[in-house]
Parts: C-alpha cells; sequence; structure tokens
C-alpha cells in the first residue's frame, strides 16, 4: 500500500446513456476533488446519477455510454480502456457496494464465497485464508457465523446490504463509494455502516457515500454535494445542509426529508423531476413571456424534459428570474460552499434593518433586524403586545418605521413606496387575522377575490379574470361554480372565509405572503386544513412566508426560521429546529413550556417590572445577574441562533 | 343591495306601508296637473261651497276647487323637498367623505364651515331671505340645502373615520388601491343605509318647511302650497269646512312626511340595525 495520500479526483465527467435523439445525460461536467480521510456525500433524488457517478469510477457503466472527462486515483489517471489494469484497480483499490444489496449478490453461490471471491480473484490469499478474512469481515458487519454458508435469498434486504458493504471492504481499497449504503437498513445498523465508515476515514481512505438519507449524511459525511440531474448544484460542508442550505434545491431537498428534530411538516419539491435528453443546439433560444417570476412549473415542459438552455432547476425553483433561463450558470463560491446559481443561492427576499417604530411615547419595536430569505417560512412568534403584527405590517409596506432601512428584493421599499407603492403592493400578499373583517360584507365572493386584479387592472378580458378567480378559488379548495361566486361573506363560515382572503392575497401571484395569525379566529379543524393549504401553496407557488403567530405549536409544523420577540426586540432567532429544541433565550423556553403546559409563576407577566435600563426581560427572568438590569444585551451567534442575551441557556461561556 | 334584502323588505310591514304611500303621492304629484279636474287658479266657481258632485272637496273663499288646488300644492311641497333633500344629500356626502379621508386642513376648513351653519337656525334665514329678497322657491330650496347638510356631513364623517380604520379598508390599501377607488367601492356603498336616513330627514324638514314658510305667506301667493291652504282655511276655522278645506292638506302632509319615515326606518333596519343606532343620535 502507498503511503502518500489518497485521493480521487474527478475532472469535468460527462456521462451521456444511449445515443440519437433518446439519449439521456446523466451527468454533466462533474468536478470533484476528494482526499484521504475525508467523507462525501452525494445527494440528490432519484434520476439526479448519483448511482452513474459510482459506476463511473469504477469504469462500470455499459459500452454504449458515453464518456468523456478523466478520473485521477491517487493522482494517476484511471485508464479506463485497459480493461486489465482497471481490472487491477478494482476492488483492490477502488471498491463499491451497490444499492440493493440482495439484488446484487449472485444467488447459486454461498455468501461466504462471495465475499472471498476478490481475494482469490486478486491472487491474495487462497482459498482456506480467503474465508477466514470473509468471515472475519461478515462478522464485523453483523452477519452471524452461523449464517455465513447461507445463499444470498436467506438473507433480510438490511443483512445482504451488509454482506455487499463486507464485500466491497475486503480487499481495504483506498476509495470506497457506498451506492445507499443505509436505504435498507433500521435506525440501529445505521450506527454499524456510521462506526464502520469512521473507522475508514481515520485509517486515510476516501470514501463517497451516495444516499438519499440526509441525516445520515450529516453525520458520516465531511462534504456534501447536491446532485441535480446529472449537475452538482451545490458542494457545501455537511454541518450546514440542514442550518444553512445556500442552493433553493438544496433547500427544497432538506425540506423534504424528515429529521429528529425539525418539527415541521414535510414540503417537497415544486413539480417533478425532469429527465434530460442531450441538449439539441439551436433549440434554446424561444421567446419566452416577459414575467420576472416564474409561475407554476406545468406549462412548458409538460413532456417531462429539462429546460433545454439555463439552469436545469429553473422550473422548480422559487426565486428564478429571467436571467436563469438563459446561459451557462456557473459553479461559484459562496462563503464556503460551492454553488451553481446566478442568483448566488439563496436570495434575501425581505431586509428590515434597525427598525423602530413609536405609538405615541411608547416604544413598540426597538430597533429591530428581520431578515427573510426567499422560498422559506419565517415565523415571527411572542406574546401579545410584542410587536410582532407591527413588524409584519412595516414589512409589508404599510406601516412606516420611524427609523431604519427596508429593502425588498433588494430594492429600497421606502423609495419604491413613494414612488409607485402599487406595483410593490403586487409582490406582497397579507393575510389578515379576522377574514370576516378583512373584507366587506358588500362584496360578493367573485367580487372580494377580483379586488386585486380590478385595483391592479390586470386583465381587460372579463373572461380571462373569471379563469384566474376561478384558478385561484380552486387553489385553495373553494368550489368555482356561479352559485358559490355570488355569494355574500355573511352566508359563508370562518374557514371559507379565510380560503377567500388567501386566494384573494394570491390571486396576483406574490412573492411574499405576510399572515398575521391566519388561524387564530378558526377552530382547530379548520385550522388545521387551513395551514395545510398554506403550506400546500407555499410548495406550489414557491412562495416566502412571513408568519405571524403566538402559538408555538403551530409555528413548530410549518416554520423554517423562527424570530422570538419580546417587547419589540428580537430576542433569539434561528432555524426552528434550532430554536424549539435548544432554546437559548429564557424568554424561548418560557414561550415553549407554556405551550406545552407547563407553567411557571415566576416568570409570568404579574411579576414583571417596568425597567427602562438593561434586558427587557430581567425581572421575569430566572437567571437574572446583576449585569442583566445594567446593560442591554444584544444579539449575537450562538450556533446556529442568534440571541440577545447575557447568560444564554446552554452556552458553554456564559457572559460577554 | 343584496339579494337577501330585497327579500327581507318584501315581508317588512313598515316598508310596504311607506312605498306604498309614498308611491301614492309622488304619482299624485306628478300627475296633478293632468288629473285636477279645474285649474286651481279659475275662479269662476261659488266661493265657499261644501263638497258636491262636480268639486269633490268644495270650493274656497277665492272661488277655487279645493281639490285642483290640493293637487298643485302637493306638487310644489314635494318637489320643494326632493330638490332640497338631494342637494343636501350630495353636498353632506361628499363634504363628509373627502374630510374623513383625507383630513388635515380640508377637513378642518370644512368641519369648522358645518359648526357654523349648524349654530344658525334655518328657519330664521329662510324667513329673512324670503321676506327680504322674494327668491324663487328653487332657490330657497338650495339655501335650505346649504344650511341642512352639516348634520349629514357630521355623521357621513364620523362612520369615514370608523370605516377607515376597518380592516376590508386598509387590506385595500395594502393592495395598492388609490384614494378614489376606496372611496367609490368602499367608502360610499358602506355607508348606504346612511344617506337614506340624512336623504329622509332632510326631505322630511325641507317639506315642512315649505309648508312653513307658505303658512307666514312668504311665498307669491299665487304659488299653490299646502302651508298655504291651510293658513287660507283657519281663517274660516269658524265656519264648517274644517273636514273638507283644512283637513285635506294636513293630512295630505303628515302622510307624505310619515310615508318617508317608513321608508327610511324600514330600510335602515334591514341593511344595517347597526349602524341606525349609531346614527340616530348623530342626526337630529
Amino acid at each position: 500500500m502507498r503511503s502518500e495520500i489518497k485521493s480521487l479526483e474527478i475532472k469535468n465527467l460527462d456521462v451521456v446513456y444511449g445515443n440519437g435523439g433518446h439519449a439521456i445525460q446523466a451527468l454533466e461536467n462533474v468536478h470533484l476533488k476528494m482526499v484521504g480521510g475525508q467523507c462525501l456525500a452525494l445527494v440528490g433524488e432519484s434520476g439526479s446519477g448519483k448511482t452513474t457517478f459510482g459506476k463511473a469510477c469504477l469504469g462500470l457503466l455499459p459500452e454504449s455510454t458515453r464518456i468523456r472527462g478523466s478520473i485521477y486515483l491517487n493522482s494517476e489517471k484511471i485508464p479506463y480502456e485497459d480493461k486489465k489494469t482497471l481490472q487491477e484497480i478494482r476492488w483492490k483499490k477502488i471498491a463499491m457496494a451497490f444499492q440493493n444489496g440482495a439484488a446484487t449478490l449472485n444467488p447459486s453461490h454461498r455468501i461466504i464465497n462471495q465475499v472471498a471471491e476478490p481475494l482469490i480473484e486478486h491472487g491474495i490469499e487462497n482459498k482456506t485464508g480467503a474465508r477466514v478474512r470473509a468471515a472475519k469481515a461478515l462478522e464485523k458487519m453483523g452477519i452471524r457465523s452461523d449464517a455465513h454458508r447461507r445463499y444470498p435469498h436467506q438473507f433480510s434486504g438490511g443483512q445482504a446490504q451488509r454482506i455487499q458493504l463486507a464485500m466491497a471492504m475486503i480487499l481495504d481499497p483506498d476509495v470506497l463509494i457506498l451506492d445507499e449504503p443505509t436505504s435498507a437498513l433500521d435506525a440501529l445498523s445505521k450506527g454499524l455502516v456510521h462506526r464502520v465508515i469512521a473507522e475508514k476515514k481515520s485509517r486515510g481512505k476516501v470514501i463517497v457515500l451516495i444516499t438519499h438519507d440526509l441525516e445520515f449524511a450529516l453525520k458520516s459525511a465531511d462534504t456534501m454535494a447536491v446532485l441535480y440531474l446529472g449537475q452538482i448544484m451545490e458542494k457545501l460542508p455537511a454541518q450546514q445542509m440542514f442550518s444553512n442550505p445556500l442552493h433553493p434545491y438544496t433547500l427544497a431537498l432538506k425540506r423534504s426529508y424528515p429529521t429528529m428534530n425539525g418539527a415541521r411538516d414535510l414540503g417537497g419539491i415544486r413539480g417533478d423531476a425532469f429527465y434530460r435528453t442531450v441538449h439539441q443546439h439551436g433549440h434554446g433560444d424561444e421567446k419566452d413571456s416577459p414575467h420576472s417570476h416564474i409561475q407554476v412549473p406545468e406549462s412548458s415542459h409538460k413532456d417531462g424534459h429539462a429546460p433545454p438552455t439555463g439552469c436545469l432547476f429553473q422550473e422548480r425553483c422559487t426565486q428564478a428570474i429571467e436571467t436563469c433561463r438563459h446561459g451557462h450558470i456557473a459553479f461559484e463560491k459562496v462563503e464556503d460552499h460551492d454553488v451553481r446559481c446566478i442568483r448566488r443561492g439563496i436570495v434575501t427576499m425581505l431586509d428590515l434593518n434597525g427598525i423602530k417604530k413609536k405609538y405615541g411615547s411608547a416604544a413598540a419595536l426597538h430597533p429591530i433586524n428581520l431578515n427573510v430569505k426567499a422560498g422559506e417560512i419565517f415565523s415571527l412568534v411572542g406574546e401579545t403586545g410584542s410587536g410582532k403584527t407591527t413588524l409584519a405590517m412595516i414589512a409589508a409596506g404599510v406601516l412606516y418605521p420611524d427609523a431604519g432601512t427596508r429593502f425588498f428584493e433588494d430594492r429600497d421599499m421606502d423609495n419604491w413606496i413613494k414612488k409607485d407603492y402599487k406595483s410593490l403592493a403586487g409582490k406582497i400578499g397579507v393575510i389578515y387575522q379576522n377574514p370576516a373583517e378583512s373584507i366587506s360584507h358588500r362584496f360578493t365572493v367573485r367580487e372580494i377575490v377580483a379586488e386585486p386584479l380590478k385595483i391592479h387592472k390586470v386583465f381587460k378580458d372579463k373572461e380571462e379574470k373569471e379563469k384566474r378567480v376561478k384558478a385561484c378559488l380552486a387553489d385553495v379548495h373553494l368550489s368555482t361554480d356561479n352559485a358559490f361566486l355570488e355569494r355574500y361573506p355573511h352566508e359563508l363560515n370562518m374557514g371559507a372565509l379565510q380560503r377567500i382572503c388567501i386566494a384573494r392575497a394570491l390571486v396576483l401571484d406574490p412573492s411574499l405572503l405576510i399572515a398575521d395569525e391566519p388561524t387564530s379566529s378558526l377552530d382547530p379543524s379548520v385550522q388545521a386544513k387551513v395551514l395545510k393549504l398554506l403550506l400546500d401553496l407555499q410548495i406550489k407557488r414557491g412562495l416566502t412566508m412571513l408568519f405571524v403567530s403566538h402559538d408555538m405549536g403551530l409555528v413548530r409544523k410549518i416554520s423554517d426560521r423562527i424570530g422570538v420577540m419580546f417587547q419589540g426586540q428580537m430576542v433569539e432567532t434561528g432555524p426552528a429546529s434550532t430554536v424549539l429544541e435548544q432554546p437559548c433565550h429564557p424568554y424561548t423556553r418560557l414561550l415553549i413550556q407554556s405551550a406545552r403546559g407547563e407553567f411557571s409563576s415566576e416568570m409570568s407577566e404579574e411579576n414583571r417590572t417596568a425597567n427602562t435600563e438593561g434586558c427587557s426581560f430581567a425581572s421575569r427572568c430566572p437567571h437574572r445577574q446583576d449585569l442583566c438590569t445594567i446593560k442591554t444585551p444584544s444579539l449575537r451567534s450562538l450556533g446556529m441562533a442568534q440571541v440577545a442575551c447575557h447568560f444564554p441557556l446552554g452556552a458553554k461561556d456564559p457572559g460577554p | 343591495m343584496h339579494g337577501k334584502t330585497v327579500k327581507d323588505l318584501k315581508h317588512n310591514p313598515w316598508f310596504l306601508t311607506g312605498l306604498s304611500l309614498t308611491g301614492f303621492f309622488f304619482v299624485l304629484a306628478m300627475v296633478g296637473p293632468w288629473v285636477a279636474p279645474f285649474s286651481p287658479w279659475d275662479i269662476s266657481f261659488n266661493p265657499i261651497s261644501p263638497p258636491d258632485g262636480k268639486h269633490l272637496l268644495g270650493v274656497n273663499d277665492g272661488g277655487q276647487d279645493i281639490l285642483s288646488e290640493l293637487l298643485y300644492a302637493l306638487r310644489n311641497t314635494i318637489t320643494f323637498g326632493l330638490l332640497s333633500g338631494c342637494t343636501a344629500l350630495v353636498s353632506g356626502v361628499l363634504t363628509g367623505v373627502l374630510s374623513g379621508w383625507f383630513g388635515g386642513l380640508l377637513d378642518a376648513v370644512l368641519m369648522r364651515i358645518a359648526d357654523i351653519l349648524l349654530a344658525i337656525p334655518a328657519i330664521m334665514i329662510l324667513i329673512l331671505t324670503a321676506a327680504v329678497f322674494r327668491p324663487s322657491p328653487a332657490f330657497l330650496a338650495l339655501i335650505l340645502a346649504s344650511i341642512t347638510w352639516p348634520t349629514i356631513s357630521k355623521a357621513i364623517r364620523a362612520q369615514t373615520l370608523t370605516l377607515k380604520n376597518s380592516l376590508h379598508v386598509k387590506a385595500a390599501f395594502q393592495m395598492g388601491a388609490g384614494s378614489w377607488y376606496i372611496i367609490r367601492h368602499h367608502l360610499l356603498p358602506e355607508m348606504f343605509p346612511l344617506y337614506l336616513i340624512g336623504f329622509a330627514a332632510k326631505i322630511r324638514m325641507a317639506m315642512f318647511m315649505e309648508a312653513s314658510l307658505a303658512f307666514l305667506g312668504l311665498f307669491d301667493p299665487s304659488r299653490k302650497s299646502l302651508g298655504m291652504m291651510i293658513s287660507y282655511a283657519l281663517n274660516y276655522y269658524y265656519l264648517d269646512i274644517w273636514w273638507n278645506w283644512l283637513m285635506p292638506p294636513i293630512l295630505c302632509l303628515s302622510l307624505v312626511i310619515m310615508a318617508i319615515t317608513f321608508l327610511a326606518i324600514s330600510l335602515e333596519d334591514v341593511l344595517d340595525p347597526r349602524l341606525r343606532e349609531a346614527v340616530m343620535e348623530k342626526t337630529p
């Protein structure tokens, strides 16, 4: 074995299956470099080219496949044309454990023989020696010795997968490619695989983990590469997969994955993954509509073909703009990620900075910051009177802050409001707490939903307008027949009214939806329906949502990120899972405990005294110290969250 | 208007009474000159004669047919009421909505004017104008309207201020609606019941005022009016003419005013019961 650092480098790898009009681009321009002691996880939906990548590394792709680019193993190019050398390298230097273990094992041989086979093939051991080593390897993977002489069909899927692993590792290769090693494994067996990977890493091996199990990838891998339709969309440190994804696809993928810490309802990714036919030149310059915001992705790609030009993810992306449709999307460095996105990853939709607001002499908002990224659901929580609604309405552009700057889609909002409020208003939809009051009782359902269209004079043609109204009503699962359209609000129940309000907020296809306690006036069963609806719409339309609520249980179900407000200040903000599972601010913990029904008298509202200096929560805080009553804490980073507390809970170094 | 409202109204006895009475008097006023058996200025009949087949209500002291006179008088009174009521309504609603919605200087100026006008007793102004300038009845109606609009304006303004803070107006504003859109689609229709009340009050007041002025003899004596008829009839109260000469104009005036009141009350009731209580105190 060589002593130098092991590495696997892939340069400009292109893989095309088949030929002619039906050729399918499986991988495009994949560029990766892995060094020994590291594990790279390739993640992505099925059909994204993960397995193709593994097979390409081993030279196992069918003859007819067109492959371009080169792969270097320990800085030496692998000669795929030279079958003999390849045979030598395979298993010995680079090995792969295949997905679906049972099917890839030979059903007519005992497993012990199959595992031992590479040892004999490569002439490393004789039959007996090989069996001994194979038995050891199998036992290490948790297959007991009395089962070694069985045939593959006598094993469960999970066991077969572990046998595959044992086989791949039997020659102790430098590069180990694991294709979905955990897909058939239960949580405990996953631990075994994790330990094996950790052990290999410590011995300086290169591990390529092909998986859709994000949580496992997060635990085992150092780097993650997110593959979509054969292109790497983002390469990021594995730790940041859940906390700081930069590419919209990574975020969507993360959202689809069930984790133990996140309580948010699973989202999906709108549209379906396409398959990609090879680019046909001269086909790419179709004229597109002047919309800067891509609508629901059914329209142009019904046949399931990926977009011919521009970003592959454009049709499903929540922040696609016109330029995403054309030209080459480069892979560039953003923070410590590499992102293939023309907009340099997920953009900030709303950015409020140092916002102050006073009502008379009472300060409703102390300088407060808020930023909401495109495609996410940001929840503002806090008790009544904490300034949530004020902040939301400032974000909506209907209230004016006393100080601070507001940016929406990178444009100065105050300026925008002065110049052309209407165009801004069309981009922000608002749902109010009380649906019955937020609509005029003199309007019919049709008039209510069509009102924004009327104000913005979107359609001159009545039929088109009607069509849009009906489409929106259908989106919120309401009837679209004329009898219903002619009804008046007082004839409808609250749930239907709130859905009408949602339809009205969406009829102009806004990019930001601000929902101010949208379900607090509804009973639980209706609330569940409305929330489900909002989440579905969020995925379908790629909306960014600012959600205001005092209900922690509800926020837990829908948020990507949470901001906790107390007396006009943001006391804690961060990813929903972090804030809810490991609250750093005592107030956040109080909110969570109260939501669980654990009321504490010490921290209750009555215990409050007015204090002008120091932390506004100090008088109610069980952890207060002298500093808290003297100095006002400012927001500082703590792990993935930001917290405004001198002595945050669970912090290793208390105090600034 | 809501489809349901119409259905509700069909079963409302107040509304039905009011509508049939108003309709009856309105039609009577319209067709009066054509159905009147004689010209009211024809003095060729036997003065102060009781009703008979030819003169259904008899003849007055001037030798004129009382029925014909009544029909012409009714027409004059109703026209005066409508003209004054409409003018007061339009100016009241406009000033009320504008000062409520835009506020600021406009509001301050309009409302100070309104306050001044509210302090002036309408009847005094009318008597003085009529006596000194002897203007046409139409001009008097307009003068009356110019004094009576503030009550409507104040009520509309108050309601506009309330509506301004209501969520559906805020929502419309958030959607990007301009002032005119909101005034047209959210404020004006919303205050419909308020107009009815204001309108009815002003018409009632104007008709009563017209009768009073005529009673006082401040109009051209040749102009037929219910007030003047009452006034002349009273001169002969010692004769047995009260039932055929004095009664008809008094009855007509009372019934018209009652009918309009019924109509207003029932419409308010059906259109928006909540609003009625709020507004009743504001409209005298």
